[in-house]
């Protein structure tokens, strides 16, 4: 009996060892987080232009397939670098001190479609024909506080309106939600744009309008541990500029547009879709379709970080002691814009 | 030639682990203990592993708020119905399989082929067969129960003893009195160890039906602490869940010592 205590003391005490430590590495070796999405580009593009390795740095990915173990990754010091959307999980982890947010990842940005609201083709035949009309309806969305539910407190914000007014039902996963507004099982989903062309090509539903026309706002960011920050920081400074690096060329190969007012796709983006591809696996059609807007300096929207944590604050899904003061550092990046005084 | 007497101790004991209350009060209060000692001294970061009172604070938090009890209502209900469809269907099968031919020579491989179908991979199917309501929810359940209760059920049937059936049929009892008097009565042992895996099961199979479309309820509120990254909440659903498997430990116990009382 008591050498099984002490067994499994040890094995207690060795598991929050290893629980506690981890990261710092050598000086210039480093690993990013990311998930196999187009909006982490800039980081794909860096490594495979060698603008990580003009910066003395050797980067190594670390895949994942949901944006919360992106962010456990930094926190817990298993990677250095992460790029992910804001979600309330997200700012509660940053809330406790261990992430710097330093840039930005993509945003919803007036002209450049990126999610949409879909009603299931039943709700449209009673009348959901526009984000105005969805109160009084039964919206899915992976889970409380993720990038659907906040985008849906943005809309109620914007319009006016009661959000709880709008009945949530929580699906887990995107598949889950595709299969839900297309059985009209619920009135309407937030999906990325283009999955929701995809369901309305096929008759599963119509696309009633898109999150950038009505609020505009930072989806995601760039975040490093603060651990980085405060012992590394020339390293952070190195990693930014590669990354920084990386968005202005894919600014400048995606956010085209012709005289009407339509994206086009030109030599430059021919040229990075490979490199994109090779990451995502995504078809070039699926890369041209979901490739939102990113800052071409990598720079922040601040203003719209602190409105995202304020509303999730008022749900009651990130703590009531979060502040985005402490958890996002301007200073690796000059241009960050929409400062709140 | 004098002949040495040796004494010989009693070597038949055989193994007899027995159970004593103190021991485990005492091991589970250290090992609380340390975890505390390890929050409170800041050994271990909060978000990475809440010390036991944090735990506390979240659970009495719900509970104060009345939250807690309406996820436990919603999360028992589910659980207890979903045991019971998935439990009498799988008695159904299973004894059937026992004492059939027909049953047993189309259930085994049926039981074989469905058994190892993870029941969370086809949550996406689910949800256009039976909805996002209710339903899905018991059948994810159900369907967790169904196969481990045919399994005991009908190597429960297989392990009464031959020779009291064949006793029974030499004093021309009929079909059903020896079903209900030998086989079944030899069976219950097994049955209703499989009664203490199915159980653990619905409360594992809880946190996976609740994933989709439910508002309230243990599962629900657990998954929804995790990817808010609340860790004290997770981890106090899951107290709440081991205390409902002790208890359910607990209550198959007494079940056993009331079906089995006659061995």
């Amino acid at each position: 009996m008591k050498r099984l205590l002490l067994g499994a003391v040890c094995a207690f005490s060795l598991t929050v060892g290893t629980a506690v430590q981890g990261g710092v590495q050598a000086a210039d070796e480093i690993t990013v987080a990311a998930l196999t999405f187009v909006s982490s580009s800039p980081l794909f593009i860096a490594q495979e232009r060698g603008y990580y390795e003009e910066e003395g740095l050797d980067v190594s990915f670390e895949f994942f397939r949901a944006a919360q173990p992106v962010a456990v990754a930094i926190a817990s010091g298993d990677a250095d670098f992460g790029v992910t959307a804001f979600t309330a999980g997200f700012y509660n982890l940053a809330a406790n001190g261990s992430l710097k947010v330093i840039g930005a990842q993509s945003r919803e940005e007036p002209g450049f479609e990126f999610s949409a609201y879909l009603a299931s083709n039943a709700a449209w035949e009673d009348g959901l024909k526009a984000p105005e009309d969805l109160p009084g309806h039964e919206l899915g969305i992976t889970q409380r506080g993720s990038s659907f539910h906040l985008m849906l407190g943005l809309l109620a914000e914007e319009l006016e309106f009661d959000v709880d007014a709008v009945k949530l039902t929580t699906l887990e996963a995107v598949p889950n939600m595709m299969s839900a507004v297309s059985t009209d099982q619920v009135d309407a989903v937030i999906l990325p744009g283009w999955l929701a062309r995809r369901i309305e090509g096929e008759d599963g539903g119509r696309i009633i309008g898109w999150v950038h026309d009505y609020t505009p706002y930072q989806l995601g960011g760039l975040f490093t541990s603060s651990d980085n920050v405060e012992e590394r920081r020339d390293v952070v400074e190195r990693f930014v500029r590669a990354y920084q690096r990386g968005a202005a060329d894919y600014a400048e190969a995606f956010h085209q547009f012709d005289e009407e007012g339509n994206r086009v796709f030109g030599e430059e983006a021919e040229a990075l879709i490979p490199i994109i591809q090779q990451y995502t696996d995504a078809t070039p059609d699926a890369i041209k379709a979901s490739a939102s807007y990113i800052d071409p300096e990598g720079a922040l929207d601040v203003g719209s970080v602190y409105q995202q944590v304020e509303w999730l604050q008022e749900q009651g899904l990130v703590a009531a002691q979060a502040d985005p003061a402490s958890f996002i550092d301007l200073s690796f990046i000059d241009s960050h814009f929409n400062l709140p005084e | 030639m004098a002949e040495a007497v040796r004494e010989l101790k009693f070597r038949g004991g055989g193994f007899a682990p027995g159970r004593k209350r103190w021991t485990a009060l005492v091991f589970f209060a250290l090992v609380l203990g340390i975890w505390q000692l390890a929050g409170s001294r800041g050994w271990v970061s909060p978000l990475f592993l809440p010390s036991p009172l944090a735990i506390f604070e979240a659970l009495r938090a719900e509970a104060i708020s009345g939250n807690l009890w309406i996820h436990l209502t919603a999360s028992l209900q589910r659980i207890g119905l979903g045991w019971v469809l998935g439990t009498l269907a799988g008695l159904a099968l299973g004894l059937a399989m026992g004492l059939f031919t027909l049953a047993r020579s189309v259930g085994l491989p049926l039981v074989s082929a469905f058994f190892p179908i993870p029941k969370i991979a086809l949550l996406p199917l689910f949800i256009l067969w039976f909805g996002i309501g209710e339903a899905s929810k018991l059948v994810t359940i159900g369907m967790g129960v169904f196969f481990p209760t045919v399994v005991a059920a009908y190597s429960g049937v297989d392990t009464v003893p031959r020779n009291l059936v064949r006793m029974a049929q030499s004093f021309s009892l009929p079909y059903s009195a020896i079903v209900w008097k030998v086989v079944l009565p030899g069976a219950m042992a097994t049955i209703v160890a499989g009664f203490r895996i199915t159980v653990s099961l619905a409360l594992i199979l809880v946190v996976a039906a609740e994933m989709i479309g439910a508002e309230y309820g243990l599962g629900a509120f657990i998954i929804s602490a995790g990817h808010l990254m609340m860790t004290d909440r997770l981890l106090g659903g899951v107290v709440c869940l081991s205390i409902l498997g002790l208890l359910a430990g607990t209550g198959i116990t007494l079940l056993e010592r009331r079906l089995l009382h006659w061995r």
